[in-house]
């Protein structure tokens, strides 16, 4: 297994941002990525989307936010249907769209599955690939969500 | 013009739904909404559209399958890919296999109206 490039964190920041100001106008705040704890993924928030990475990388991405902050993202889309299963549908098309958005750096032979979605903090979920998954803190208003970046390269 | 919209996500189906009814593209109707490719070939047989939007990371049968097939049972259908898959080889594979247009996840609304305004014109 081959760690990835800050250059190639780099691409998620990006595609956090523009997610946020494409969908509301106003671009999520991204400080940067740092490496979370040993083997935990810190899915702390409401609702969690998931992404499984497979072909010449392995891993998952995750992208966790609050109950709050999906509802304002549906407010902000004029979604007018705020139900649990439309929020859990939110974070999937999130973790989706940021893991999709990166394949124009790492090409198609990075491949992405459909995504799977959660309700509640999935504590038993532990990193899939590294020993210190990447962990970007999202902002966006007064909201705080994380895209957790647990890939490798196959070498 | 007759619309159908396949996407695995029920909250990009209902805003494409929601943006066309506001603006009214011409004479729109949407006939249909699917959320894989399986259920999406089914309702393209059924309602005769002219025009489709199409996911391609979906369950059961991809958008790029999906795409393939309709252009075998209709050649003059439209067919929009909004795909978050940015690169551009998946790109190439769906207008090889017959889309007319590619347009990127996440879009403003300005975005969407206007490459469906492009490819209605066409149809």
């Amino acid at each position: 297994m081959g760690d990835i490039t800050e250059r190639e964190i780099d691409v998620f920041l990006k595609a956090v941002g523009r997610y946020f100001e494409q969908i509301t106008e106003e671009a999520a705040l991204v400080q940067g990525a740092y490496l979370g704890e040993r083997g935990q993924l810190p899915l702390t928030y409401d609702f969690t989307g998931m992404i499984a990475i497979s072909g010449r990388y392995a891993g998952c991405i995750y992208f966790s936010a609050p109950r709050q902050m999906i509802r304002h993202l549906l407010m902000a889309m004029h979604e007018p249907n705020q139900s649990d299963e439309n929020l859990i549908d939110a974070v999937g098309e999130i973790a989706n769209t940021l893991a999709g958005n990166a394949r124009a750096h790492f090409g198609e032979h990075m491949e992405i599955s459909v995504p799977i979605s959660l309700a509640g903090a999935p504590e038993r979920i532990k990193s899939a690939v590294r020993a210190r998954p990447y962990v970007i803190r999202v902002h966006w208003k007064h909201y705080e969500a994380a895209l957790i970046v647990d890939i490798e390269r196959k070498d | 013009m007759r619309l159908l919209i396949v996407d695995d996500s029920s909250i990009v189906r209902s805003r494409i739904a929601r943006l066309l009814g506001a603006n009214g593209l011409g004479e729109t109707v949407i006939v249909g909404m699917a959320k894989n490719g399986v259920e999406a070939i089914n309702l393209f047989v059924q309602t005769r559209p002219d025009v489709v939007t199409m996911d391609l990371t979906m369950p059961e049968m991809d958008g790029v399958q999906c795409t393939e097939a309709m252009m075998r049972l209709n050649p003059e259908a439209r067919i929009l890919v909004v795909s978050a898959l940015s690169d551009k080889a998946t790109a190439i594979k769906a207008l090889q296999k017959g889309a007319q247009g590619f347009l990127y996840k996440p879009f403003s609304d300005e975005q969407l109206l206007s490459a469906l305004g492009e490819l209605m014109a066409e149809a």
